[in-house]
């Protein structure tokens, strides 16, 4: 069926505050389709509707409507209605003079609004309500109001702009089908706005993923939720897993270090690619039958299925000594001062740019009024570090001139490299109080930052890599000594879901099609 | 709740001595003879005859009334549009435009008349600019327009504020609702804005109106001896005659006929209210 082009977005530009809401949208719209913008708060889904109603006007571009130009056009000449996100039904007005509002305005004769108020009512399901005020309905009914408001002005277009977001799910659910069946009904077409992924699914011929003012991708909810254009649309569209891999040639595509068949060709030889496989088309099988294997992490039971996070890759681990010590503080000759620090390793790279600020974290020191238990600041540090490995001695001072004295032990600390999963880890031995491990309230992070432990990747020393902390003493109870503290990355974990159940800790086997691979260019986003 | 209750019981004590006290008093005055004592009342509608019978009287009553209906008028035609201009600028100007309106009340509004007196007075700023326009000697002080001059500037606020507390609270979406609907700024205004704008124009009628009719400082300073209003009336029968009787019944039927008319507007309200409803 040959369908008519009704709406083009040309190269629309639109900015508030210097900040770019619109980068150039181009975008063809047809007759009778219920075309849903999909994207984010924030990405210009809502600005593109608005320029299209005129209520704001583009920078740059040009909107063409059934063949016209319309930037320059005010919204009340325009041939489409709104429904608006909170309704902006006239609360002075009922049910039927809310509907009948375009009609009068156009100055139709009371026996035509009657009959186009009455079959509206009915179109919506509100017949009887006519007399009714618009503020005593619920939100679902205020909500059809406001669409046989819109829809009674025979427009050729109708916009929705998150009209459900009001709703509850079980409302928002029976207006899905609603709002297909009312479109469908009138045969006009919709442009929906929504950041509701499940929402857009079950309604559209046509979604138009956005991102930061920008069209990621424009198709039917089959092709964007099987054939996604990139990592971004693939997850903000269901559920999936995003692997960063290499398309070694057409039909091969290499990640974690296994060559696989896929689908997919038309790749520069060795491009870096994203891999996205949905956690429904992988299967759990032994070990001896999968394609890759795995430990399972864990696995929740979803009602229809079973989420499972499979780790087909370990992390990267490094294990420290933490030196737990005797209470060290200084008093105050007048006892009215106390401070502590502990000594401490640091890599002889970062000697370098170490500031008062990293060594009193490092050296966790402190200073505080023993009478109020009131912390006061460290008002000056001196040492003499030089970038060389050795022992320096560190001195902390109070306001009040409280002193005392550790040591820094510079060391050329290795780090461990883990090539396959392109990261790096580092820590270092430490030296802590009991008092200060119990008296932690955010032990994980605070391990973190006495070890200085650090993970990034391998290709970029930039990009930080989250990590992860185990160790196996009961902060409580913690008494002096030497105990190993674990900091690793996560490895890759994929997602499955499945009907079949599995144990926590088991080995299994994963497989999947080489249709269930699907390769997407590397696309970088600026934030 | 209960105890929460009990907390109101020394407002109402005090509402009792200072409001409803008071009112009663005027209200025995208005029926009784001079020289009561507190055991012995000669009750007599005298003094309403007096005042009803009288044509002089009656012509005080119609010119105050009318008075205020014009200073209410031109309040309302001063007022709605500044309001309207007002609540269409943005946030800070709309700030500080309020606040230009707001503080001229904060000085007391005899002053505030007196200095009117120099401005409007043979030789005064009004009068020279008059000359220099051209438009010859101009009498203004002492006459009706003088003391439509000074109602309309003292009460002038409070019909703004109302009207614009009413037109910010309306949601803008309704606006971009009626436009979409395909009204343009005039229908949309008319469809929209002033219906859902009435009930701050009814408050600020109101707040108008009464303080217009029962003025006296203003026609007094304003109007000189020429301009006699209701409530010099009552000022004169208290303070010069000493007929506090009299004085009391004419503060009783001007009270009535408040009273009257506020039921008015406010049945006016409610039926235009129903009438939408009904539709």
């Amino acid at each position: 069926m040959e369908k008519k082009k009704l709406i083009e977005f040309r190269n629309i530009v639109k900015n508030f505050d210097g900040q770019f809401v619109l980068k150039g949208v181009n975008l063809d719209i047809y007759e009778n389709e219920f075309v849903t913008l999909l994207g984010p708060s924030g990405c210009g889904k809502t600005t593109l509707l608005r320029i299209l109603g005129g209520f704001l006007e583009a920078d740059e571009g040009h909107v063409v409507f059934d063949g016209q130009e319309i930037s320059k056009i005010p919204p009340y000449e325009r041939e489409l209605n709104t429904v608006f996100q909170k309704y902006a039904l006239f609360p002075h007005l009922s049910v039927f003079e809310n509907i009948a509002f375009g009609l009068k305005i156009k100055k139709m004769s009371k026996d035509v609004i009657e009959q186009k108020v009455m079959k509206m009512l009915k179109l919506i399901g509100l017949e009887g309500y006519e007399n009714k005020n618009v503020t005593t309905l619920s939100g679902g009914q205020q909500q059809r109001v406001a669409i046989a408001r819109a829809l009674v002005n025979e427009p050729k277009v109708l916009l929705l702009d998150e009209p459900l977001a009001a709703l509850d799910l079980k409302l928002r659910k029976e207006m899905q089908y609603e709002l297909k069946r009312i479109q469908q009904e009138v045969g006009i077409t919709f442009i929906f706005v929504t950041h509701d992924q499940e929402e857009a699914l079950t309604m559209s011929d046509k979604i138009v993923v956005m991102r930061s003012g920008e069209i990621q991708q424009v198709g039917t909810p089959e092709e964007i939720y099987n054939e996604p254009a990139n990592r971004y649309v693939a997850g903000f569209i269901g559920e999936s897993n995003i692997i960063p891999a290499v398309m070694v040639e057409d039909y091969k595509v290499r990640f974690d270090d296994i060559t696989f068949d896929c689908v997919d060709f038309g790749f520069k030889e060795n491009e870096s690619v994203d891999v996205v496989i949905r956690p429904e088309d992988i299967d759990i099988v032994s070990k001896e039958q999968g394609k890759i294997t795995g430990e399972v992490l864990s696995v929740l039971f979803k009602g229809v299925h079973y989420e499972i996070m499979v780790e087909t890759v370990p992390g990267t681990t490094v294990s420290v000594n933490m030196h737990v010590i005797r209470n060290t503080d200084v008093t105050s000759a007048d006892g009215k001062e106390k401070i502590s620090a502990n000594d401490f390793y640091v890599d002889i790279e970062d000697v370098d740019t170490l500031d008062d600020k990293e060594i009193i974290a490092l050296s966790n020191a402190q200073a505080w009024n023993p009478a109020t238990d009131e912390y006061t600041s460290v008002a000056r540090i001196e040492h003499q570090l030089e970038p060389q490995v050795g022992t320096y001695p560190v001195a902390f001072f109070t306001a009040g001139g409280t002193k005392i004295e550790k040591r820094i032990f510079v060391v050329n600390q290795p780090f461990v490299k883990n090539e396959k999963a392109n990261e790096a880890v580092m820590a270092f031995n430490f030296f802590i109080t009991v008092d200060e491990i119990r008296e932690s309230h955010a032990l994980d992070t605070d391990l973190k930052t006495w070890a200085n432990a650090q993970g990034w990747k391998l290709s970029d020393e930039n990009t930080s890599v989250e990590l992860f902390v185990d160790y196996d003493f009961e902060a409580g109870e913690i008494k002096e000594g030497v105990y190993k503290v674990t900091f690793s990355t996560t490895g890759r974990e994929l997602k499955i879901h499945t009907t079949d159940a599995a144990k926590e800790g088991e080995e299994v086997g994963l497989t999947f099609f080489a249709e269930d691979i699907h390769v997407m260019s590397k696309v970088v986003f600026e934030e | 709740m209960k105890k929460f209750s009990q907390l109101a019981l020394p407002y109402i004590i005090w509402a009792v001595l200072m409001l409803v006290l008071p009112m009663l008093l005027i209200a025995l005055y208005s029926f009784t003879n001079q020289g009561n004592t507190i055991i012995s009342f000669s009750f007599t509608l005298e003094h309403y005859g007096k005042f009803f019978t009288d044509k002089d009287f009656l012509l005080v009553l119609s010119r105050s009334l009318m008075i205020a209906v014009k200073t209410t008028l031109l309040c309302l035609m001063i007022g709605y549009p500044a309001a309207y201009v007002i609540s269409r600028t943005g946030e800070k100007i709309q700030n500080f435009l309020i606040l230009m309106i707001t503080v001229p009340t904060w000085i007391n509004m005899l002053v505030r008349t007196y200095a009117w007196i120099g401005l409007l007075s043979e030789g005064g700023l009004v009068q020279k600019i008059c000359l220099w326009l051209g438009l010859g000697e101009v009498e203004f002080l002492y006459t009706e327009g003088a003391v439509l001059l000074g109602m309309v500037y003292n009460f002038v606020p409070f019909m703004i504020l109302q009207i614009h507390s009413a037109l910010c609270k309306m949601d803008g979406s309704l606006l971009e609702a009626a436009a979409d609907l395909g009204a343009n700024e005039v229908e949309a205004f008319k469809q929209v804005t002033l219906p859902l704008s009435l009930p701050g124009v009814i408050n600020g009628i109101t707040l108008v109106f009464l303080p217009a009719v029962s003025s006296f400082f203003i026609p007094k300073l304003l109007g000189g001896g020429q301009f006699f209003l209701i409530g010099n009336l009552i000022e004169n029968q208290f303070i010069t005659a000493g007929e506090w009787n009299f004085g009391s019944a004419i503060s009783m039927i001007m009270a009535v006929i408040m009273m009257l008319l506020m039921m008015l507007v406010k049945k006016a309200e409610s039926r235009n209210q129903a009438q939408e409803e009904e539709k």
